[in-house]
């Protein structure tokens, strides 16, 4: 051959010769040109189903479905092992939210109090509106010491807007309820900080903290 | 001048600059954090560790087998500097890894976050992960370093910066190192605070977050924060800096190096002195005595006095009616009527702090309306004498050779421009103190305010102005605070204090410096320029730069301002003037 | 005839049409109930549960609940009109009724004791089916009225359904009538009585005709699969898209009562009406067995309401050109077919036992043929 087809042409040329392809109706069998049997299996379908199956509907109201650990619902503010609040008010959960619906206001934390004393920094005000929020588990991500979390509460109502503005007292009461009740969420990287981080300012000798990861 | 290469760029530097200077010059960041332009080299954070040859004139290149401090080695001709080779990486790294061994990883609560010199290096130059495997040397944060200062020591890289600022710009050398080794901190003597005029500084040299305001302290992330460039209107050295807001809200002032200026530094008077701009005093709207709305307007502007400054949400702004149009057609209608019945008794009181543009358009506008009206000088705060650093040890000032920052006697921004302008419109200038002397027959009065009196009931006014105007006909003011003359005016104008407002300040020097709005005017209150713009009739918006054109074609004292756009570091009149003559 | 005659006629009458306009509404109700319950067996769901016992009030409080509705009428619509054609809609299901015999009327009437409105009607089946189709007014009125497109698109495609399924359905009810000599329909249930009870229905010698009435009712209904003039996935409500609270009501109320209607139609015609075995065929006086007899019709009512519900949930809704199409090419000509063969052995009075192979015959050769012709067409376009 003197004139070799490159092999892009050889391509270009096959595609052409199938530019478009049309459908064709599906052939119609004999049985099928009947009706009839089919007819049969829909109606024995529908009845096996409304005669063999098992119930799906929960009695919602009275019998509350079990959600997955890591469903997202209400958030909740967590406390530390001495029952202060765990945020310290790093913004980092406000500037993730893609909806705007975090609002803080930092202080430092109270200096004469002994409880305190190890921490510099705390949320003075911590404020969501559980309207404005999409429930997408940013602020969770962004949290570097997992202080804010979303619960498997799913069912929040309210009567009026400013009911569902939560503050600090009630998003750590909401922690106090699902960590009483034994519904902790379960997060994949709890407690795993970055490769850079550092072991525990509190003392070596001492365990981790329970509920945290190995870097404690 | 002297050539350098930097990584292969061939760069033209001056005879005193280092090789970060060279570098940037060429375009390349070599990281430092010791190494400040206006501060003593001490080379001791040995962040900027480069590789440092010697091009020989036959064109043959011989490299320094150490790396060497780019801070502390001259530029000198034919220097080749490489800052992109593995040895330097490796160097960089560890030099990081080692300021970061006992440097806590709290940068969720550290102020500095965001920008912070660790953070920012250790993401281009550093490596992720510590092989410190001891705990970390903790110490104890010290809030009593100075009234406005904080000290995190454990986040302290040690770069001393701080110490060198106390020694070498405020001479008051508060500020030292103690112990040595791994738990070397800064400090002061004891009952000895860093409380000096200049203190601030020390914050923003701070590389790190060790040093803090503590006005600033967990306000607000800096990531939130909008900077504008503006000038201090704190006194009249008109210190070059950046306003940091967010939501209308001023956070924090931050000199913004200009060597025509200041240099690299603020005074903490002018650093947290931008507060009474938020103040809940503020005058909120226009108010008069005779219109009809004012019932309404005034109904409006008391439901605003809450305190709406910082918070989130001001629904209830869009409720407000605008007065303004009102308000301004009864003041030109009064203005007008005044001046006709007798141009020589009306007279506007122009204060040091208006801008230069603003200064104009009332000259302008009441010149053209009769050439009789009197133009009046305002009184010119001045607090003391003159406030020079260095310090020597006495506490005394320097030498003026020596003199490295001034803090101003004379607490306002624009007096030389706005003495430009009434020089130019009225042949003299009048103080108001001399025309208030004896029987001086005025009866009508434009007051421009803008003094910084937030919690004053008597405000700016001394009591023979108080006085003298108490028979007046006519008092227009336009202030942003309340004083006896708003209280007793027919018809107030709320202006805007200098982060609200654009405009030019020319400093004690003559260098007209512009300055820009950084957040909105509170509640119903205007900026100036727009009020006297609409006062004066002008065609389309309030425009500094186009007025600064048209001030520099009418006045001739002020033709530099020609160039309209006046750059970040401001134009100096006198030069371009000298240039002219 | 005098007035105590006049009265005598009148009075069980009126009985009986206030039984039907009392009765009607509920059972309409209810069977949205049994329907609902029904879709949730079927999707293995519980159903409404929450009203009275087993949701059995549900239907009540919706009732409530759709009667306490405001009424809307939109402002682009032909006001008159779009308030009539519900009306007429129910008006012509529940007219339809008159007709039907809801148990067997002995000749004496009882001394006025009967279960139909018209008895001894000899064009009652013809009447029925002259009411029957006057629904459509109603549905293309409301689609028109309403003055939106998806309405009309409703409207017309419940017209062209409504004609063409006239055709066969009336074709395979004149076998029926052939059989048993007349039009009523009394007299049309009374000749599937036997001995048996059950060897006389005229399921036996004509299934052909069942299923092409059966199929073409249901499209007469509206009813799923053949619910084009409201499909949801394509017209948003279809006709009745504008209606709502009770207007909408009417219109479903209808719906119901025809689905009742066509149950009673084909109970009675092909599946012997009461005539069922161990009850006695006869029309007596007898309280007891008119009851059993009662029972029996509308039990088998009952069942072939069910199917119809469960065949909504067994079989997916056909295109129109599908619907079309089988109205047209496949049940016209079977019916016709069907009738002339029926037509043979009655004029030459043969047994009517092989009518029901050759039913069987000539459904299996209409699916061979209806087969052989789609092979045929994909062959035919293939190769071109």
């Amino acid at each position: 051959m003197s004139t070799a087809e490159t092999p892009v042409a050889q391509v270009e040329k096959k595609q052409k010769k199938k530019t478009v392809q049309w459908g064709d109706d599906p052939k119609i069998g004999f049985v099928e040109a009947l009706y009839l049997p089919a007819i049969a299996g829909g109606i024995a379908t529908a009845l096996k189903h409304a005669f063999f199956k098992k119930r799906s509907t929960a009695q919602y109201p009275e019998q509350k479905p079990e959600m997955p650990p890591n469903y997202r619902g209400v958030h909740r503010l967590n406390r530390d092992e001495e029952g202060r609040v765990k945020c310290v008010a790093c913004y980092m959960c406000q500037t993730a939210c893609p909806a705007n619906c975090i609002e803080i206001i930092a202080a430092p934390a109270p200096q004469d109090d002994p409880k305190w004393a190890n921490r510099d920094k705390f949320p003075a005000t911590f404020t969501i509106d559980e309207l404005r929020c999409i429930y997408c588990g940013m602020c969770e991500e962004a949290c570097p010491v997992d202080a804010i979390e979303l619960t498997s509460i799913y069912d929040l109502t309210g009567m009026s807007r400013q009911e569902m503005i939560f503050d600090k007292e009630k998003l750590l009461s909401v922690f106090d309820e699902t960590s009483k009740a034994g519904l902790d969420p379960v997060r994949t990287n709890r407690g795993a900080l970055g490769p850079a981080s550092e072991k525990s300012m509190q003392s070596t000798d001492s365990p981790p903290p329970p509920g945290r990861g190995k870097h404690g | 001048m002297s050539t350098v290469f930097v990584n292969d760029i061939e760069v033209e530097v001056g005879p005193r600059d280092n090789l970060i200077q060279a570098a940037r010059a060429a375009g390349v960041e070599i990281p430092h954090y010791c190494w400040h332009e206006a501060l003593s080299v001490v080379a001791s954070c040995r962040m900027c560790l480069v590789e440092v040859g010697e091009k020989k004139p036959d064109g043959t290149i011989a490299m320094g087998p150490k790396l060497v401090p780019a801070c502390q080695t001259p530029a000198k001709p034919g220097t080749v500097v490489k800052t992109e080779t593995a040895k330097v990486k490796t160097g960089q790294q560890m030099t990081l890894e080692f300021l970061l061994l006992n440097h806590p990883l709290d940068c969720s609560i550290c102020d500095q976050a965001g920008e912070c010199y660790l953070q920012d290096y250790t993401y281009k130059f550093g490596k992720a992960q510590s092989r410190l495997n001891e705990p970390k040397v903790q110490r104890l944060d010290k809030y009593h370093i100075g009234e406005q200062i904080a000290l995190f020591t454990d986040r302290c890289v040690m770069c001393t910066r701080c110490v060198r600022f106390t020694r070498e710009i405020s001479g008051t050398a508060e500020l030292q190192v103690v112990a040595r080794g791994s738990v070397e901190e800064i400090d002061v003597f004891p009952n000895k605070p860093c409380n000096n005029k200049l203190a601030g500084n020390v914050v923003d040299l701070c590389p790190v977050g060790a040093l803090c305001s503590k006005d600033f302290l967990y306000k607000k992330r800096v990531w939130w924060l909008k900077s504008q460039k503006s000038v201090c209107a704190g006194c009249s050295t008109g210190c070059s800096i950046e306003v940091d807001q967010n939501e209308d809200h001023v956070y924090r002032l931050r000199p913004r190096a200009n060597p025509l200026a200041q240099g690299h530094f603020m005074c903490d008077e002018g650093r947290f002195g931008f507060k009474y701009v938020q103040s809940t005093n503020r005058l909120s709207g226009p108010t008069s005595k005779s219109i009809a709305t004012v019932g309404v307007a005034a109904s409006a502007v008391t439901k605003f006095n809450g305190n709406v400054a910082g918070k989130l949400f001001q629904p209830a702004d869009l409720a407000v009616v605008d007065h303004w149009p009102a308000a301004i057609q009864e003041a030109r209608e009064k203005i007008k009527a005044a001046v006709d019945s007798s141009a020589s008794s009306f007279a506007a009181v122009f204060s040091p702090m208006m801008s230069v543009e603003e200064a104009y358009l009332l000259a302008s506008y009441l010149k053209g309306l009769n050439r009789n009206v009197k133009l009046l000088m305002g009184p010119v705060p001045v607090v003391g004498e003159d406030d020079c650093y260095p310090k020597n040890v006495n506490g005394s000032a320097p030498t003026a050779e020596k003199t490295k920052f001034t803090i101003r006697a004379e607490k306002c921004p624009n007096r030389l421009g706005v003495e430009k302008v009434l020089k130019h419109f009225q042949g003299a200038l009048v103080p108001i103190e001399d025309a208030i002397q004896g029987a001086h027959g005025i009866q009508a009065w434009y007051f421009v305010g803008g003094y910084a009196t937030p919690d004053d009931s008597i405000g700016w006014v001394s009591p023979s102005i108080a006085k003298a105007t108490e028979p007046a006909k006519l008092l227009i003011v336009q202030d942003i605070f309340p004083s006896v003359l708003s209280k007793r005016a027919d018809i107030v104008f709320a202006g805007a204090a200098f982060t609200e407002r654009d405009g030019t300040f020319i400093n004690h020097s003559g260098l007209a410096q512009a300055f820009r709005a950084a957040t909105r005017p509170p509640q119903a209150s205007r900026a100036d320029g727009r009020i006297l713009n609409e006062l004066c009739l002008r065609q389309g918006l309030y425009n500094t730069e186009f007025l600064r054109k048209e001030i520099a074609s009418k006045i001739p004292s002020l033709e530099s301002l020609s160039v309209g756009d006046l750059g970040v570091h401001g134009v100096e009149l006198h030069q371009l003037v000298g240039a002219h003559l | 005839m005098n007035w105590y005659e006049i009265w005598a006629e009148l009075w069980p009458t009126l009985i009986a049409i206030g039984i039907i306009l009392a009765v009607v509404p509920v059972v309409g109700l209810y069977a949205t109930f049994v329907e609902r319950k029904l879709a949730a067996a079927v999707q293995d769901r519980l159903g409404p549960n929450r009203v009275g016992p087993f949701g059995l009030f549900q239907a009540i409080a919706d009732g409530i609940k759709i009667f306490l509705k405001e009424q809307i009428i939109p402002s682009h619509v032909h006001t008159f009109i779009y308030m009539l054609a519900p009306c007429i809609s129910l008006m012509t299901a529940m007219f339809a009724l008159a007709v039907l015999p809801y148990g067997p009327t002995p000749v004496n009437y009882f001394g006025g004791l009967r279960f139909i409105v018209m008895p001894g009607l000899d064009i009652s089946l013809l009447i029925m089916f002259a009411i029957s189709s006057l629904s459509a007014y109603g549905i293309i009125l409301g689609g028109w009225a309403s003055n939106n497109k998806y309405s009309l698109y409703g409207a017309i495609r419940s017209c062209a359904q409504f004609i063409s399924y006239e055709i066969p359905m009336g074709l395979s009810v004149i076998g029926v009538i052939l059989v048993a000599g007349s039009m009523n329909i009394e007299t049309i249930v009374a000749s599937q009585g036997s001995g048996d009870g059950i060897s006389g229905w005229n399921l036996w010698w004509q299934p052909l005709a069942l299923i092409i009435f059966f199929t073409s009712a249901l499209a007469e209904t509206n009813r799923l699969p053949f619910d084009l003039p409201e499909c949801e996935q394509e017209l948003v409500g279809g006709f009745h898209t504008e209606y709502g609270g009770i207007k909408f009501v009417l219109f479903f109320l209808a719906e119901y009562t025809h689905v009742v209607t066509v149950s009673f139609l084909t109970t009675l015609l092909f599946f012997g009406g009461w005539h069922f075995p161990g009850v006695p065929s006869e029309v007596t006086a007898s309280y007891g067995i008119l009851a059993l007899q009662m029972l029996v019709l509308l039990v088998k009512v009952c069942g072939v309401v069910c199917f119809i519900m469960l065949l909504r949930w067994a079989l997916p809704r056909f295109r129109f050109d599908q619907l079309m199409g089988l109205a047209w090419k496949g049940l016209i000509p079977l019916a016709m077919l069907n009738l002339v063969f029926l037509a043979v052995f009655e004029s030459l009075g043969w047994h009517r036992w092989p009518l029901a192979v050759l039913s069987v015959l000539l459904f299996v050769a209409a699916g061979y043929w209806s087969a052989w012709q789609s092979q045929s067409f994909v062959r035919k376009a293939s190769v071109t």
